[in-house]
């Protein structure tokens, strides 16, 4: 399916909070474990300018759609950011620019060779480095659309349910970029296949946690999946992965759970 | 809406290294306010009675192209510590999303002259050409590298390198408003030039901030800045075409007075970047370039 460039473009939005009761989180605070998984899904939501930047070194950000896309997406990711802050805000925590600042700059090397390491496999490899980008993000923004989901359902508060899943139903949309992109490159290039498969069963951990602590990892993906329900969620995850053209058989989400214990192995 | 408290005005007293650059900015109000597209405010049949000459097309196609080059400008800020700095993050993709339907409303004015097809463009020749492509696959290597070692500094040279390119396009901005007597085409560009104006007074305070707090961050971007290609984006286009910009919408009283501006930052005197930009400068010197740049960031590194 393709996706329709002009009519993401024209609808994006910033998501919006005015019209949702926020004083019930004042009747109705939400218990700690899941203030946790909402800073944890904040700090993700803000960091995607950083992702961004590992998007932008491949020669795909020469695409006039791609671009296009990139300009709506982190907007909107940043307007997440904003609205979960805007949850945490009601609970005495405060998120603001200078507290993200210091998380980055504890990032370290890794972040600082992060962009280098992209910058030389993009370059150099090309093309078939996009498939990479396109389908890791296919397998980011599904687990985004799942985590979004689960929590709403899980907390069925009247303030934050039906904010998470306006915030899930924009993540549908970069789904369907991201899935369509990784479609029709991995469809054009063995190669491609070959680079994602392997970047992927090596590389890929749940979203957030190559900027989290492996304590916040094993909480929220316990929080959120730990459940007969959730690991149920993480098999329809890896199902949609395993569907992208040579990745079949790839149960990457379902295996960095069970690596870090969160499900049984 | 529930306010945030508004941490991105901080209300607590810094000392000068931990003053937050352009305070008096609030980026939150910015992206809360952010203008999208301007379709619905466009008359584009104001153009069927009024049709825009080619050269005016040209110059709208140029400008929409500079607009839309957020991406690649991004490319080179996200990997140096730059983006680091969530409130300049914050602001850059709010600034990405403004310009993007800033490019959308030039490009509309381009669709309501179907008559309109750009002059064959020469292009660069294909010794440049192999030269940029080499160079635009290179250069964030090199960047990630080089500007990583920088640190912080490197910060006060995207910020200046943005309120020069702001300024220099919104002169031409206003250059193409006060040559048209088309009322439509003048209205739009009286609002795009307002969307601009807090891209300007954004990067301007960040700039004043940075530059007055370090004198080694001016250091580096007097020698930076020196040997950027203006306006930006300018590099991936027909030399001729660009020529053909400065001739048509920065006369040398304009380029006077924003180098005048610039040059009134600390470390900034006698640069002269648009004075030389418009005059052009031998290939020979643009060979020497990137080596030049490199050479520049590590001697400024060893000091």
């Amino acid at each position: 399916m393709a996706f329709d460039i002009d009519q993401y473009t024209e609808t994006s939005e910033g998501v919006g909070w005015d019209d949702l009761d926020f004083d019930a989180f004042k009747t109705h605070p939400l218990p700690e474990q899941t203030l946790r998984s909402l800073r944890y899904m904040c700090d993700v939501e803000y960091h995607t300018v950083c992702y961004l930047r590992d998007l932008l070194v491949t020669p795909s950000h020469k695409e006039r759609d791609v671009s296009a896309f990139m300009t709506m997406w982190n907007r909107e990711e940043f307007w997440h950011g904003e609205a979960l802050a805007a949850v945490l805000g009601m609970h005495g925590i405060t998120v603001d620019f200078d507290q993200l600042k210091a998380t980055r700059l504890k990032l370290g090397w890794r972040d600082k060779i992060a962009p280098l390491k992209q910058a030389i496999a993009g370059n150099l490899i090309g093309d078939d480095f996009v498939a990479v980008h396109m389908s890791w993000g296919a397998a980011n923004e599904w687990s985004a659309v799942a985590a979004y989901r689960r929590l709403a359902k899980l907390e069925d508060h009247p303030a934050l349910s039906p904010l998470l899943k306006r915030i899930a139903q924009q993540e549908t949309r970069h789904v369907a970029f991201y899935a369509s992109q990784a479609r029709e490159r991995l469809a054009k290039s063995k190669v491609a296949q070959k680079l994602t498969r392997l970047a992927l069963s090596k590389a890929w951990g749940p979203v957030g946690s190559s900027i989290s602590s492996d304590d916040d990892v094993k909480h929220v993906m316990g929080h959120l999946f730990g459940s007969e329900e959730g690991v149920k969620e993480v098999a329809r995850i890896d199902a949609n992965i395993a569907k992208l053209p040579g990745m079949e058989g790839l149960t990457i989400v379902g295996d960095s759970l069970r690596k870090r214990g969160v499900v049984a192995a | 809406m529930t306010q945030l408290g508004d941490a991105d005005a901080p209300d607590r007293q810094h000392d000068d290294a931990s003053l937050v650059p352009a305070a008096e900015f609030t980026v939150r109000e910015f992206a809360r306010t952010a203008a999208g597209s301007h379709r619905d405010s466009l008359d584009l049949a104001a153009y069927e009675r009024e049709p825009l000459d080619g050269a005016t097309l040209e110059l709208v196609d140029f400008l929409a192209r500079l607009e839309r080059s957020t991406m690649a400008q991004l490319r080179s800020v996200l990997v140096t510590p730059t983006h680091k700095d969530a409130r300049i993050t914050a602001f850059l993709v709010t600034w990405a999303y403004e310009k993007y339907w800033i490019a959308d409303a030039l490009e509309a004015v381009l669709s309501a002259h179907p008559g309109y097809a750009p002059a064959e463009s020469r292009g660069p020749g294909r010794l440049t050409a192999l030269r940029r492509s080499l160079a635009d696959r290179f250069e964030p290597i090199r960047e990630s590298v080089v500007a990583n070692l920088i640190g912080e500094d490197v910060v006060a040279v995207h910020t200046t390198t943005g309120v020069v390119d702001e300024w220099t396009t919104r002169a031409a901005f206003e250059a193409l408003r006060d040559g048209s007597a088309n009322t439509e085409f003048r209205a739009m560009l009286e609002r795009l030039l307002g969307v601009k104006e807090r891209h300007g007074a954004f990067f301007a305070a960040q700039t004043r901030d940075r530059l007055r707090r370090s004198p080694k961050a001016a250091k580096l971007t007097r020698k930076r800045l020196a040997r950027q290609h203006w306006p930006l984006g300018a590099i991936d286009e027909d030399p001729q075409l660009a020529a053909r910009f400065f001739d048509a919408l920065l006369p040398d009283a304009t380029i006077a007075a924003i180098d005048a501006r610039v040059e009134a930052y600390p470390g900034l005197a006698g640069l002269g970047l648009l004075r030389r930009a418009k005059s052009g400068q031998p290939a020979i010197t643009r060979a020497a370039e990137a080596l030049g740049r490199t050479a520049a960031d590590v001697r400024n590194r060893i000091r």
